[in-house]
């Protein structure tokens, strides 16, 4: 028999979210551990395109639910259907993105199946006794292992904490025989008027300029006032094609608009150069800026989250260092410049 | 009566109904150490044990909703906010912080247990204290700042069987006290709006508001104001059906280099790199 997991995948217009894999990959190192079927479940009112994707990319069989009123997501619908679906069907393991919608379901869904709810989920490991879920806990400064007594056990995966399954993995799989798991459809027509979908607003970000440039230069709490974000632009300044950004904590502050919030909840930026400057490296941040080609963090915090992922880590104040960055800089081009000059005077 | 002061009976009347109907909200706060307090594990190795230096805080996340609370009465007269706690003894200075910024009562859910707690138990006991108490409303922040699991809101509303939505970014309670009109914010900043039947229970995302520091004068009259305490043994025994296994520092791994030397050859040095790697044109 073994244990069975089921997989909530998580889809935008018609587009599945890159963590729908990286689900797949904590369900299949939960099966190394003890062995047992796997299914997708996709909730919506139209799955067709993403039940395609998913069913050729991946091989596993998939359960596509249509429900008619759920074109966009509605908290309290799917904790209607999931309840509905795992109480007919149990799962001992019920994974969902650490997503905005995640975190929204799964807590109520593990309490409504008489479960245990771990969110934030980052590895998988079995030690000589049970199988630890591993999370962060107190700012990423501490790693915790949390063993479930009372199944199912409902969990957010945090997207980019595993490598996403990848298709060349299917085909190496001895026991896959086709292309193509089963997809099983059904219809639940549900409706709740507890919570009515009303309309979707713009993000602040949408059009903003951080997309688009080469490089940005990003402050971060550490720069302890509204008036030193000056420190941020002024550093900007210096490259071409540069945009000023920050963390999310300096946009509640109202320090600067949110639109420039770099960040889950902001734009997602792949700059060539990352500046982060007195921001500590929250996750919501870093997953919106990792991708950049390369990153330098200056924070005076040795142990800060950040200088785990930058490529050149600068343990200073920001507000000692930007100054003296600027001169170092401004310094060396005036020396250049000279040189050059003296190179033409030389050739005329 | 003169006609003057008729008119303006009637208007203040009219703008009430305008504000919606009262409401009893109940806000859900925690404490927590403050984020540059050192966190080191304790000897069993299954939870913390604070550091002598270490501070402690209302949860940062929490200040918005005790906040969101305060503006609703604010535009609402009539309006009731009522805070409460789950913790050790120290913990109840969060609901003198709270009551400093304005709410009416405090309650602690008293819990001597010093490890780890799920959640579940949190949630299962607030849930417990608030049902048959009229609340038309249940804020709390949208996660924990020291376990960030954003689990115990959700859990609340699903212990009441009422609706819940999470990471608000914006309230508005309908006039007849039915319906709350709430955004939440989802990936990228953008924000899905709701209808949401009252009551219900909302997670405010950091951002909502700016929250007040506590003024002095209610601070003064805080003090004098009694907190329910209740031993968290009162409520029903609950299986956590999560336990921690063991807690420790992460490994932690630098892809990067580390800038050594003074301030003046880190800068040089960060010159060289970025010239090398032709970031500076």
């Amino acid at each position: 028999m073994g244990k069975k997991t089921a997989i909530i995948a998580e889809h935008h217009n018609g587009v599945l979210s890159p963590v729908t894999y990286e689900l797949l990959t904590l369900a299949k190192r939960i099966q190394e551990s003890e062995a047992g079927d796997i299914c997708f479940f996709i909730l919506g009112a139209d799955t067709e395109k993403p039940v395609q994707t998913l069913s050729t990319r991946t091989g596993e069989p998939i359960h596509a639910v249509c429900i008619p009123g759920l074109a966009q997501y509605n908290g309290v619908l799917y904790k209607k259907a999931l309840s509905a679906l795992f109480s007919q069907t149990p799962f001992d393991y019920i994974l969902a993105p650490h997503s905005s919608s995640g975190m929204d379901y799964a807590p109520a869904l593990s309490m409504a199946l008489g479960g245990s709810c771990i969110t934030g989920v980052e590895d998988v490991v079995r030690t000589d006794g049970p199988l630890c879920f591993v999370r962060s806990l107190f700012g990423s400064k501490l790693s915790a292992r949390l063993v479930a007594d009372t199944g199912p056990v409902v969990m957010t995966l945090e997207p980019g904490a595993l490598k996403a399954f990848s298709p060349e993995e299917k085909s190496q799989s001895p026991n896959q025989v086709s292309n193509q798991g089963s997809i099983e459809r059904s219809v639940l027509d549900i409706t709740d008027d507890n919570m009515v979908y009303t309309g979707t607003k713009a993000s602040p970000s949408e059009g903003s300029d951080l997309a688009r440039a080469d490089v940005i230069v990003s402050g971060g709490r550490g720069i302890r006032d509204a008036q030193n974000y000056k420190y941020i632009e002024m550093l900007a300044k210096l490259f071409p094609r540069s945009a000023t950004g920050g963390s999310r904590p300096i946009c509640d502050y109202r320090w600067i608009p949110y639109s420039k919030q770099v960040g889950i909840t902001g734009t997602t930026v792949s700059p060539k150069l990352y500046v982060a400057c007195g921001i500590s490296g929250a996750p919501q941040h870093v997953k919106g800026m990792k991708g950049a080609g390369f990153i330098v963090a200056v924070n005076t915090d040795p142990d800060a989250p950040v200088f785990q992922i930058a490529d050149v880590c600068i343990v200073e104040d920001l507000m000692e260092f930007i100054p003296l960055f600027i001169e170092t800089f401004t310094k060396r081009r005036r020396k250049e410049d000279e040189r050059n000059d003296l190179g033409e005077s030389f050739l005329a | 009566m003169t006609i003057m002061n008729r008119m303006n009976q009637v208007n203040r009347i009219n703008r009430l109904y305008e504000k919606g109907k009262a409401m009893k909200i109940l806000v859900c706060v925690k404490q927590v150490m403050e984020g540059e307090s050192p966190v080191r594990v304790n000897d069993s190795g299954k939870w913390t044990s604070p550091c002598a230096s270490a501070r402690f805080e209302m949860n940062p996340f929490d200040t918005y909703a005790v906040e969101e609370a305060l503006r609703i009465r604010e535009r609402i007269p009539g309006t009731l906010v009522h805070t409460i706690t789950v913790g050790p003894e120290s913990s109840r200075d969060t609901l003198r912080r709270a009551l400093g910024m304005g709410a009416d009562e405090a309650v602690h859910i008293l819990d001597h247990g010093m490890g780890y707690r799920p959640p579940f138990l949190t949630a299962s006991w607030i849930a417990a204290y608030a049902k048959g108490k009229g609340y038309d409303l249940i804020l709390t922040g949208i996660m924990s700042a020291d376990e960030m699991n954003g689990q115990t809101g959700p859990m609340i509303a699903q212990g009441l069987s009422i609706p819940c939505a999470s990471a608000v970014l914006y309230e508005k309670p309908g006039p007849n006290g039915t319906h709350i009109s709430i955004e939440r914010e989802i990936e990228g900043g953008a924000r899905d709006m709701f209808e949401v039947t009252l009551p219900c229970v909302l997670t405010l995302q950091t951002g909502i508001n700016s929250p007040r520091y506590p003024s002095l004068s209610m601070v003064l009259r805080s003090r004098k104001k009694e907190i329910a305490v209740i031993p968290a043994v009162a409520f029903d025994e609950q299986e956590p059906g999560l336990r921690l296994h063991s807690l420790y520092s992460p490994q932690k791994e630098r892809k990067g280099v580390l800038l050594d030397g003074t301030i003046e050859e880190k800068a040089e040095q960060l010159m060289d790199i970025l010239a090398k790697k032709a970031l500076l044109t």
